[in-house]
């Protein structure tokens, strides 16, 4: 386990915890805030009373002040004391035969969530204490090349084993792999996040064909390419127990919550964590499989598209039919519907015309084109064709397409809100740790702050283990 | 010549052309001004007739069905055709009657202000059949949008242009006629509300040769008045109530690039002094300058610069401004020339103000003094001596005023043509000075009770000119003041009588010689029978205003010989008066001109005959006021089929009260 990514983790928590509401008090310490300063500045303006402590705390790991290193160790007592609270709490549930076995099971395992999590801070705190550590990751934020190295430092090392065999300890053996891949899922986003593409892709429309910004030499990025069947599916993740499909794979996720609790854990909830997260990632691009295409990986001016999304929208705009037909002007055609919503926000109101055959949407245009070509004249209006009924039609069209915008743009947040709102209701009802439930919120709110808003897995077609 | 010659071969030798060729008969003719004159001369015999023919410029058609037998008649020569009195006039007749001389129309003019029933195929088949068109006249037709617009679009000779009260007309609308007619000189648009400052711009820069524009009432902004400053050929810009406007938009037009001679801002809520002062420092040569009803106070700056005027401005309007007797000595000392001041419901205006005035402004013909009720003889006093051309003098509502004052103004105001006395104390002795002044035209003598008969007789002696006499409410009049005045006065064509309760039928008959009678209100006389009515119409044929509202005595026989004799009346008003079903039934279904009838409270009409006599009636009702219980009586589809012809019904509420 990585010591120093925990603190990137807590500034997250943090972050969420305040917005929700949630209790903090055992959390914020000014150690975890000091980390999350250094590490990931733009979160700092959420922090807004930890970013004080945050300056202070800064100072205190410039001149290793004791008195910090005591507090750190009064917080580690604590943590200490809440894990045998837990353990404790799992051997009265273990006698009471009264309770059934499932809600038995179901209890044992938001102990062991709470309990991974209150291990997880522990080692963040404890990590804290080392000042070699704590300038590694300084160094380490500024150039993000060095993780990959610092990572495997032996200090870290160790955290992570005496991580694991707490586990093995605490658990009752059978959910051993599961907190292997959660913590592993958290190391991998780390690495994740470090990447600098996450943010740039969030936003699809602006560079969807376009790599116009993007100067990449030939061999720097590794060239995928996608069959013609996989851009066109209209779903790309399937559920492995009743084979629905889904677009995303959150939403994957939030479907199989229905097929059992066994779906509910943070774990599986997380997202699907990747392999080999040493080495560092490299830059993908994307080629259109239809050969004599600009885009086409074979052409010799090529210019590889960024993201699965610029593959999809490029090749259903350059290679497909177009299907998608306005309903209102029943001549302009589209393949891309998000290319018809903006179409028809528009559609119609180019009802100024002049005696030349232009249109114009305004009036005031129109006129300024009349003044400017001699014998120009506006055409007069179809009368009263175009009456209030067509306006009021089309401003319901465009709040409607206004919806769909909102949704596709940042379908990422909405889904992690209700993915976020779903686990606490699950929570509630169990109605145990509910002081310590911020933690399992806390993984909804990394994913949702770091996924991109759409898979970027190489592999389109996922199940869900 | 040779014509007339060949036509003398045709003629009987006896024909008055074997002494007067045809162009010494025009020549003759030419000197014949009275239209009554020249009706006599078109029936001494038909040379006459074709000589008139051939030299009339102008035609007013009076009369629809008249319409193609004239035009066959006059087509050949005339500049100016005046259709406005005919709002039964359609698409098909006018295409019609423009067929009648196809190829050869010269016409110059056309005026079809409120024939509201031509619409875009009459004025296509109009611009297509007079290519020398220049001057149309289409205010107050309602009905007149785009589409009328670009027909009219199509002459492109057109020069000025009258919409006043075009509602539908639109910016495209004026970018058509904009584009189409580029020679443009004189435009007016007023209260066509549809129209934006899109449009101002886009005719301002089409139509580079304006001289007169009207855009009053529109709802345009400041940006609007910076594209007319551009027009470097403006002289005369009118903006009454645009209250969009302000002094920003007032500073564009001192840009130094047009010609402005008058300018016209009054109810401009948004103007201010500075704004004005802007405008005439920019144009030194301006002639008029109407401010009426903008800000309330004069300031010292704005009347300082009137200085700058000194020479060119004519013209002053200040209705409704705070005008103390300062203001009006420095206006009487820069405004040397002025001939025209408005002073209408100003405050604070003195005699010693007004003796200030026009001991600087001698050449003053036109003084509004109208509402100013702090004048006293005193001021009348000055003005007698100062102003000798004096021409036109509102003193309505100046109830200091007495004979003594007009004294000075029968005798200082020898050129005097308009003069208004309503509600002003006057007696018989001021018609006594005031018949001193024999140019007289306009006298309104409303609300002066103590003008008797005595005072008209006067008044009869000397002004034979006088063609307005207003003697509303002036109850001591009696039928021997009429007998003076029918006499006197032969030329009066506008006489209102209402409430002068005295007269009776003898007054009536005295009345009937006024053959140029045209409008005339008899409200309230209940001593007027239906024989009085009688001798009117057949006396003044050329009536085509008519109030009988609350004649007691006047019912179906008058009627019936207003529809025989006036065949021109446009408007009448029965309403009260005891008429039957028959007199209804004969007024409405002869009269074809008739345009605005009002009918409330005719109790002695049942309801289905009310409704029969209107279905009857043949010609283009465009108003009628009917009491408001009829609406649910009526059949509705009449009530439908009068306003799918345009006509308007007014419904009034009022009880049914017998005034004494």
């Amino acid at each position: 386990m990585d010591p120093k990514q925990m603190p990137t983790f807590e500034a997250c928590s943090s972050m969420s915890s305040q917005s929700r509401n949630l209790n903090q008090n055992q959390r914020a310490t000014e150690f975890d805030a000091r980390e999350t300063e250094q590490s990931l500045p733009k979160f700092s303006s959420h922090l807004d009373n930890s970013f004080h402590q945050s300056n202070q705390a800064q100072q205190v790991a410039m001149n290793w002040d004791p008195r910090a290193v005591l507090n750190s160790l009064d917080i580690l007592g604590q943590k200490i004391h809440q894990i045998q609270d837990i353990v404790r709490s799992t051997l009265s549930n273990e006698r009471q035969l009264s309770i059934q076995p499932n809600e038995f099971a179901a209890q044992q395992q938001l102990i062991n969530t709470d309990l991974t999590c209150t291990i997880i801070e522990l080692i963040s705190t404890a990590g804290a204490l080392l000042p070699l550590i704590k300038n590694a990751l300084a160094s380490g934020i500024n150039s993000p090349g060095q993780i990959g190295g610092v990572a495997n430092s032996a200090s870290d090392l160790d955290l992570v084993d005496v991580l694991r065999q707490n586990d093995n300890l605490l658990s009752d053996g059978t959910k051993d792999s599961e907190y292997e891949e959660l913590i592993k899922g958290l190391s991998d986003w780390d690495d994740e996040g470090m990447k600098p593409i996450s943010t740039e892709d969030i936003d699809v429309k602006d560079n969807e064909d376009g790599v116009s910004g993007e100067n990449l030499p030939l061999g720097s990025y590794e060239v995928l390419q996608l069959e013609k069947e996989e851009i066109l599916a209209p779903h790309t993740h399937f559920c492995a127990i009743c084979g629905k499909g889904f677009k995303r794979d959150a939403n994957l996720r939030m479907h199989m919550r229905g097929h059992g609790d066994e779906y509910k854990s943070p774990s599986a909830l997380a997202k699907p964590s990747k392999e080999g997260s040493s080495e560092p990632v490299p830059i993908k691009r994307y080629s259109c499989p239809f050969i004599g295409c600009k885009r086409n990986k074979e052409h010799k001016n090529f210019q590889p598209l960024k993201t699965i999304l610029c593959v999809k929208n490029h090749y259903k705009r350059s290679h497909c039919d177009k299907s998608y037909t306005c309903r209102r002007c029943n001549s302009k055609k589209f393949s891309v519907m998000a290319d018809l919503k903006t179409h028809e926000k528009h559609c119609g109101s180019n009802k100024w015309l002049c005696s030349c055959g232009t249109t114009f949407s305004r009036k005031d245009k129109l006129f300024g084109h009349i003044a400017l070509f001699q014998g120009h004249t506006p055409a007069l209006s179809m009368d009263e064709v175009k009456s209030q009924g067509m306006s009021v039609q089309g401003q319901s069209d465009e709040v409607m397409a206004k919806e769909e915008d909102i949704d596709y743009l940042i379908s990422g947040n909405v889904i992690e809100d209700t993915n976020f709102s779903g686990l606490k209701g699950a929570d509630d009802d169990l109605g145990y740790f509910s002081s310590m439930n911020f933690d399992s919120f806390t993984f909804g709110g990394i994913d949702g702050l770091q996924q991109p808003s759409f898979d970027t897995s190489e592999s389109l077609f996922s199940f869900h283990k | 010549m040779k014509g007339a010659r060949q036509q003398h071969r045709h003629q009987p030798f006896h024909s008055i052309l074997a002494a007067l060729s045809v162009d010494l008969l025009i020549q003759i003719l030419e000197r014949v001004d009275d239209p009554r004159d020249r009706k006599a001369w078109r029936l001494v015999c038909r040379d006459f007739l074709r000589a008139e023919a051939l030299h009339r410029r102008a035609l007013r058609v009076l009369r629809l069905e008249a319409l193609p037998g004239l035009l066959r008649r006059y087509a050949a020569c005339l500049d100016l055709l005046d259709l406005s009195a005919c709002p039964g006039l359609g698409d098909h007749a006018l295409a019609t009657a423009l067929f009648a001389g196809a190829g050869s129309w010269l016409l110059k003019s056309v005026s079809l202000s409120r024939a509201s029933g031509v619409g875009w195929r009459g004025l296509a088949a109009l611009a297509a059949a007079c290519p020398r068109l220049e001057s149309v006249d289409l205010s107050h037709c309602v009905g007149v949008g785009d589409r009328e617009a670009a027909a009219l679009a199509a002459a492109e000779g057109l020069r000025m242009l009258r919409l006043d009260k075009c509602l539908r007309v639109t910016d495209v609308g004026l970018a058509k006629l904009a584009v189409g007619c580029p020679a443009l000189e004189n435009l007016r648009i007023k209260w066509c509300l549809e129209i934006s400052d899109i449009g101002i711009e886009l005719l301002a820069k089409k139509c580079r040769d304006l001289r007169v524009l009207d855009i009053s009432y529109l709802k345009i902004t400041n940006s609007s008045v910076k594209s007319i400053s551009s027009l470097g050929k403006l002289e005369v810009l009118s903006m009454v109530g645009c209250s969009n406007i302000d002094d920003e938009g007032l500073q564009f037009l001192n840009n130094g690039s047009n010609s402005l001679r008058s300018i016209d801002v009054s109810r401009c809520d948004n103007v201010t002094a500075s704004g004005l002062t802007s405008v005439i420092e920019g144009h030194m040569c301006l002639q008029k300058l109407n401010v009426g009803d903008c800000f309330p106070e004069l300031a010292p700056l704005f009347l300082s610069k009137l200085n700058g005027l000194k020479d060119s401005l004519t013209v002053l309007i200040l209705d409704g401004f705070q005008v103390s007797a300062s203001s009006l000595k420095i206006i009487g000392v820069n405004c040397k020339n002025l001939s025209e001041i408005g002073l209408s419901k100003c405050k604070w205006v003195t005699d010693e103000g007004i003796s200030e005035l026009v001991a600087g402004c001698v050449n003053l013909m036109s003084i509004d003094l109208t509402c100013c009720r702090m004048l006293t003889d005193k001021a009348l006093m000055a003005i007698g001596e100062q102003n000798k051309k004096l021409v036109c003098l509102r003193l309505e509502s100046c109830s200091l005023m007495t004979d003594k004052g007009l004294e000075h103004i029968g005798t200082g105001c020898p050129n005097l043509e308009e003069i208004d006395l309503t509600d002003c104390p006057i007696t018989d002795t001021a018609m006594k000075y005031l018949s001193r002044c024999s140019e007289l035209m306009i006298l309104k003598l409303g609300l002066c009770d103590k003008i008797s008969s005595e005072g008209l007789v006067h008044i009869a002696s000397n002004c034979q000119n006088l063609c307005e006499l207003d003697l509303y409410r002036c109850i001591e009049v009696t039928d021997d003041g009429l007998a003076a005045i029918a006499t006197g006065c032969s030329k009066l064509q506008k006489l209102n009588l209402c409430y002068c309760t005295q007269i009776t039928d003898q007054g009536m008959k005295h009345l009937s010689c006024l053959e140029d009678l045209r409008d005339l209100e008899l409200r309230g006389l209940h001593h007027v029978t239906s024989l009085g009515v009688t001798s009117i119409a057949i006396g003044c044929r050329r009536l085509t205003e008519l109030d009988l509202k609350r004649c007691n005595l006047v019912d179906n026989v008058g009627l019936c010989a207003l529809a025989q004799y006036t065949g021109n009346l446009r408007q009448i008003n029965i309403s009260y008066c005891p008429v039957s079903s028959m007199g209804l039934c004969k007024l409405l279904g002869t009269l074809k001109c008739l345009q605005d009838v009002k009918l409330v409270h005719l109790t002695h009409v049942p309801v289905e005959r009310l409704e029969l006599a209107l279905r009857a009636y043949g010609g283009q009702l465009k108003k009628l006021k009917l009491f408001i219980g009829l609406r649910d009586l009526l059949s509705p589809w009449l009530i439908q089929m009068l306003q799918a012809r345009r006509c308007r019904i007014r419904w009034v509420d009022k009880p049914l009260v017998f005034s004494p």
